[in-house]
């Protein structure tokens, strides 16, 4: 019985991992084409012409295999064991938050397979969610500053630094702007907030400033435009992963695709209701409703990668004082007043 | 045995010896190796690196450090607090089929006293704040 549980579970973690981190190659051919169009280029074109595919779709194996075929230079300066221990940390920290995430509906909603209801989860049970998420995306911080600290190079030392003051200034607002959400919702179940989400209103309605505070905080955690400080290029070369090369600094790529794929699940399920659409909701069971939850999930996180990068071409970066007071100055307020008002009026106004 | 917390742990060691080891192995096997002295030297965009890159920093950096930790140990105080708050009402009870006594959460009685409690703890806390904005801990200038 446990060993089918089991491969159930490798099977799923195998779907969702072959998926993520193909639509994490497919992601970087979008990102250029954005790119592209927003400066009135092209954008890569030319690999799969040969056989007839448009838009460079095979743009992704071609970058793969070369990360892969590269030399792997490793300088006689570096801490070696910390300096490939970095990368790996990054792809792990990276890929782990998968576990959590809802893909469609699960619990009472789900459909069934063989005789059990098929979640569509990896880990469909744990009740500490988000916390989860969080938690794992901090480890993240540990592979910048390793990455810096292990290079022994003065940009990477640098980048290193900055980053890792950046992503724990930003976690600060990114955890207090979603306690309004667990507040009301009483759960940190993603699913069971979806569920919420769905008997009542979005939570983008009810908590727009923590939707904000969300956003812009995921924005600076997963290093991008206009908070891209850690590897400015102007400035720092590539920031902590100057040294890096071949399928380590692959590694690290990937990891922030990843991260960028967890935040846009993360801001659907918590403000824009998950899978929740007005002729969707929690009552309906079988096959095909999941599927079409599934996809409206699938959908509306598009849109938003979509326009994590737009904004990219949109927005110059910041300086940086000017990136700290936003944090410290601004949004940590903003997120304690956003989370007071809150207790507030779910203490006095709804009457539990 | 299989509890909630498997497929976290089966993941994490996935992620672990399948992705990350993988990676790292296929890269060192199928990239050439040609080492040459300058390859080897850190990169300061093709001058000669003086001194070591390990320097003192501004302290700055670990101000910001001390106050993550005071404003993370908070969060992880809220974040059972704001489930908690709520979580034992009849709707729930009667919609999870639990016996009202099996539902963990703060009891209603004791419901506006712990709101209390938790705003003077959030007020505190920006006592700290304030001390430590004043303090000059954020600017950056």
């Amino acid at each position: 019985m446990d060993v089918w549980l089991i491969a159930g579970i490798l099977f799923k973690i195998l779907v969702v991992v072959g998926i993520s981190q193909g639509a994490v190659a497919y992601l970087i051919l979008v990102e250029r084409k954005i790119a592209a169009y927003a400066q009135d280029r092209i954008g890569p074109n030319r690999c799969g012409r040969e056989v007839r595919l448009p838009f460079g779709l095979l743009q992704p194996i071609a970058d793969g295999a070369k990360m892969l075929l590269k030399e792997d230079v490793i300088p006689s300066y570096v801490n070696k064991p910390l300096y490939i221990l970095a990368p790996a940390i990054a792809i792990i920290a990276a890929t782990i938050g998968f576990a959590v995430v809802p893909f469609g509906p699960v619990g009472p909603s789900a459909p069934t397979a063989l005789g059990a209801p098929f979640q569509f989860q990896i880990a469909p049970g744990v009740d500490v969610g988000i916390v989860y998420v969080f938690a794992v995306g901090s480890l993240g911080v540990y592979a910048v500053v390793l990455a810096g600290w292990a290079s022994n190079n003065k940009y990477a030392f640098l980048g290193g630094l900055r980053s890792s003051a950046q992503l724990i200034s930003y976690e600060v607002p990114l955890g207090l702007s979603i306690l309004g959400m667990v507040l009301i919702a009483r759960s940190l179940d993603l699913n069971k907030i979806i569920e919420w989400q769905d008997r009542n209103v979005w939570g983008i309605f009810i908590q727009p400033i923590g939707f904000l505070l969300f956003l812009i905080s995921s924005f600076a955690e997963t290093n991008r435009l206009p908070f891209d400080l850690p590897e400015s290029e102007q400035e720092l070369v590539g920031g902590f992963h100057t040294e890096y090369s071949a399928m380590k600094f692959g590694m690290f790529f990937l990891g922030e695709y990843l991260n960028i794929i967890t935040t846009s699940y993360l801001v659907v399920i918590l403000f824009l209701g998950g899978w929740d659409l007005p002729f969707l909701n929690a009552g309906q069971t079988g096959w095909l409703p999941a599927f079409l939850k599934a996809f409206v999930l699938l959908g509306k996180v598009g849109a938003i990668v979509v326009f994590i990068m737009w904004v990219r071409w949109t927005l110059p970066r910041f300086r940086y004082d000017q990136l700290m007071d936003l944090a410290w100055k601004t949004m940590i307020p903003l997120a304690i007043l956003n989370l007071v008002a809150t207790a507030i009026v779910v203490q006095y106004a709804w009457g539990h | 045995m299989v509890t909630q917390f498997t497929p976290v742990f089966i993941i994490i060691l996935f992620a672990i010896f399948g992705i990350a080891a993988g990676m790292l192995g296929m890269s060192a096997a199928l990239g050439p190796r040609k080492k040459t002295a300058v390859k080897q030297m850190p990169y300061e965009s093709g001058m000669d690196p003086i001194g070591d890159a390990r320097q003192r920093f501004d302290v700055r950096y670990y101000l910001v450090a001390i106050m993550f930790l005071l404003f993370d140990v908070e969060l992880l105080f809220l974040y059972p607090w704001a489930v908690a708050q709520y979580s034992a009402t009849p709707a729930v009870e009667t919609a999870s089929g639990m016996a009202p006594a099996a539902i963990p959460g703060v009891p209603p009685v004791f419901r506006g006293m712990v709101f209390v409690e938790i705003m003077v703890f959030i007020a505190v806390l920006m006592a700290a704040y304030a001390y430590a904005w004043k303090k000059g801990v954020f600017e950056w200038r």
